[in-house]
């Protein structure tokens, strides 16, 4: 038997690669520059991706392959791709102009990390070892985190595509909770999420050229017409 | 059979426009769509009350009395907006609205963008009230967002990608946390059900099972799935995009908007509660409900009291009464949901002719006439004029109309469930945004003529503002059978004897 054969090897790739994950979104909470952030957050959709492809390989369940598939195409190279071509295509200043500086935003996450792990101790029970949830105790948690941070950098940002990556990094981390809790969604709400997902990326990115245009910047702070 | 024909004459009316040419052709694809699909989600009706349910496709379409009634009152409500949209969008055209310099391509490629999505916006509504499996009906939300942001930006002002942006940006957020909320429902079922098998996200199998969910989990995830499908109902306090969308978006939009998708999201809402109260008991679901049904109605009295503007008022009007019908539903028990559910039925009937009339005076005027203090409207529109003060009234819930049956047996299912306190603070708002509405519906309507000219006649702008008047005063006074037996059928699902 190879050591790669061991399912205890796999759950220790999986926190391995669930803690990249969470340094990954930190890295994006603090990053100042809007190309470095898409790489980021491709980075980061490859290896949920990788996740679910562990977890599909350990525990036989073939459909994850397909949502590990999905993952790799749609947010790691499809969304990317079309986010750095619209920043080349708006010239905007690519300084993100956070509305909290760095130092703070950090403290911020480190907070909201340690409220994911309160929240996902009330999931673990160490009396039932064969719930799916036993594997997922760490990996919960930082899913639980990733959305926290993910709402924390939509109210953080003030350009209009940041906030689309900080929506698409909060859909992520409700993907790890998915495949960790459930071994993911059945297969056709799986597809139907991911297609949501492409459909609304693509609108939002022309939204978020159309805001340019209009206004000649992305700064939603801007979008204040309206009242009452 | 009726429901793919249900699913798929909206598809087919998009697939068809796209390839047109001439606007003629794609008004009467878009009128016989409005017809085909009301009399197609009443025949579902009718086989719905013979038989109970009706699912196809191996479970994964299911429709019963509550998904039947939502599905007859957005057809009904689509079948409205179809005549009054080519009247408001020629009108559009010709005073130059829809192309900055008299453009007839772009006015045309704009008029094809309506008539596509309108139909698609549609179909994803059907598709949410005939999805057994709870993640598609979440995906079928989600797409309701997406196919209506262009329409929101349909007429490319600052001011409607504005509030497109917000629209877009909160209801993404409201709904990752209802997919979140499904998720955690999926796994509080997971351990009862097992296997990764479609069906284990049905709703029919799900409602059975219930009691044995997982109790912590299930009632995270009934907060989540407040917040995010309250959202895209525009509870308060996440109702902040719906008075920009509504007031950005052309006329049938909004009223589309404010009407049947509200219901669609309160019917997620509902689906979600019965499995909540089946596994928790009734307490923790209601009191949720009441909270955010209260909310909403005492959020939007003062701002309906202070409002300059019509279509804000409208929309707050929306808010408020989203928030009756889920107090209506908090308080519980038979009374409270069969109020939900005709506050439901009288509100989408009601809306759309405020909406109409509304948008009748703007286009007449030229823009908000209440923002500029207008005054005697009734000698300018000698129709839209004194129907927007009917509708008003109707809205409102004065008697004899039928709002105020509904919001009487809300207050009536508030006595009986002991929340008398909450009861009294419900009515007060209630005649609070009376008062609001009647002092700015009165003063534009009534009063000394501002010596506009008056409106010429249009067809298609105006008989549909008489027909649904017709539909309000009767409804004040009759109440079709099968409906009722709809509404009966709906009621039994929806209050779950714990």
């Amino acid at each position: 038997m190879h050591f790669w054969q061991d399912s205890e090897f796999g759950n220790r790739m999986i926190t391995l690669m669930a803690a990249l994950v969470l340094v990954l979104q930190i890295v994006m909470v603090t990053e100042r520059w809007i190309v470095t952030n898409i790489r980021a957050f491709a980075l980061q959709s490859f290896l949920l991706a990788c996740i679910a492809n562990t977890i599909a390989y350990y525990n036989n369940a073939p459909h994850i392959y397909a949502a590990a598939v999905f993952m790799l195409l749609v947010k790691a190279i499809l969304l990317p791709v079309m986010f750095e071509r619209l920043v080349t295509k708006i010239e905007i200043r690519q300084e993100i102009e956070p509305l909290i500086n760095a130092p703070i935003s950090v403290i911020i996450t480190g907070l909201l990390t340690l409220l994911a792990y309160v929240v996902a101790e009330s999931f673990h029970r160490p009396d039932e070892p064969l719930s799916p949830a036993s594997l997922g105790h760490n990996t919960l948690a930082v899913a639980i985190a990733l959305f926290l941070i993910g709402f924390f950098m939509m109210v953080n940002r003030r350009k209009a595509l940041t906030q689309v990556l900080a929506l698409l990094s909060l859909e992520n981390g409700i993907f790890l909770a998915a495949i960790s809790l459930t071994y993911g969604m059945p297969m056709i709400v799986e597809v139907g999420i991911f297609f949501d997902v492409l459909v609304a990326g693509m609108v939002l990115a022309i939204l978020v050229y159309r805001i340019r245009e209009t206004f000649d910047s992305m700064d939603v702070s801007r979008l204040s017409r309206l009242k009452g | 059979m009726a429901i793919f024909v249900l699913l798929s004459i909206p598809l087919f009316a998009c697939g068809l426009t796209a390839l047109m040419r001439k606007r003629q052709w794609m008004e009467a694809v878009h009128l016989l769509s409005g017809i085909g699909l009301f009399a197609t989600a009443a025949s579902l009706a009718g086989s719905v009350l013979r038989s109970g349910s009706v699912s196809s496709g191996n479970g994964f379409l299911y429709v019963d009395s509550l998904s039947a009634l939502v599905a007859v009152l957005t057809a009904f409500v689509y079948m409205v907006c179809t005549p009054y949209a080519v009247g408001y969008l020629r009108r559009d055209e010709s005073d130059g609205t829809l192309a900055p310099h008299g453009d007839a391509h772009a006015a045309l490629r704009r008029l094809r963008m309506y008539y596509c999505l309108m139909p698609l916006f549609v179909f994803c509504m059907f598709l949410i009230v005939v999805a057994n499996n709870l993640g598609v009906m979440w995906i079928a939300i989600e797409s309701t967002t997406l196919a209506s942001i262009f329409l929101v930006t349909f007429y490319g002002r600052p001011t409607s990608l504005e509030a497109a942006w917000k629209y877009a940006m909160i209801g993404g957020v409201g709904l990752s946390m209802a997919l979140f909320g499904t998720v955690l429902t999926y796994y509080s079922a997971h351990q009862v059900l097992g296997g990764d098998s479609v069906s284990a996200l049905n709703w029919s199998v799900l409602v059975l099972q219930a009691q044995h969910f997982d109790k912590p989990v299930m009632r995270l995830a009934f907060i989540l799935i407040l917040l995010g499908f309250g959202t895209k109902a525009g509870l308060a306090p996440m109702h902040t995009w719906k008075p920009d969308a509504y007031c950005q978006a052309p006329v049938p939009v909004a009223a589309l908007m404010s009407t049947a998708v509200l219901n669609c999201a309160l019917y997620g809402l509902a689906r979600f509660y019965v499995l909540t109260t089946r596994c928790l008991g009734p307490a923790f679901a209601s009191n949720l409900l009441i909270l955010f049904g209260l909310l909403s109605i005492g959020v939007a009295a003062p701002f309906i009291l202070v409002q300059r503007s019509s279509r804000r008022m409208l929309a707050y009007s929306s808010i408020d009464h989203g928030g009756i019908m889920v107090l209506g539903l908090g308080f519980g028990g038979v009374l409270g949901v069969l109020g939900m559910l005709m506050h439901m039925t009288f509100h989408t009937v009601t809306k759309p002719l405020l909406f109409f009339c509304v948008g009748n005076i703007q286009q007449h005027t030229g823009n908000d006439a209440m923002r500029r203090g207008a005054s005697g409207l009734v000698h300018v529109l000698p129709i839209s004029a004194p129907m927007f003060l009917l509708g008003a009234l109707a809205v409102t819930g004065t008697p004899p109309f039928s709002m105020f049956q509904s919001e009487f047996m809300v207050l009536r299912a508030g006595f009986a469930s002991q929340h008398l306190g909450l009861s009294i603070v419900f009515v007060a708002c209630v005649v609070a945004i009376f008062c609001g509405f009647f002092h700015h519906v009165t003063q534009l309507v009534l009063g000394p003529p501002s010596g506009a000219p008056r409106e010429a006649f249009s067809r298609w702008k105006t008989y549909p503002v008489i027909g649904l008047s017709t539909v309000v005063i009767a409804m004040g006074f009759w109440l079709p059978a099968p409906l009722y037996q709809l509404l009966d059928g709906a009621v039994r699902i929806l209050a779950v004897q714990p």
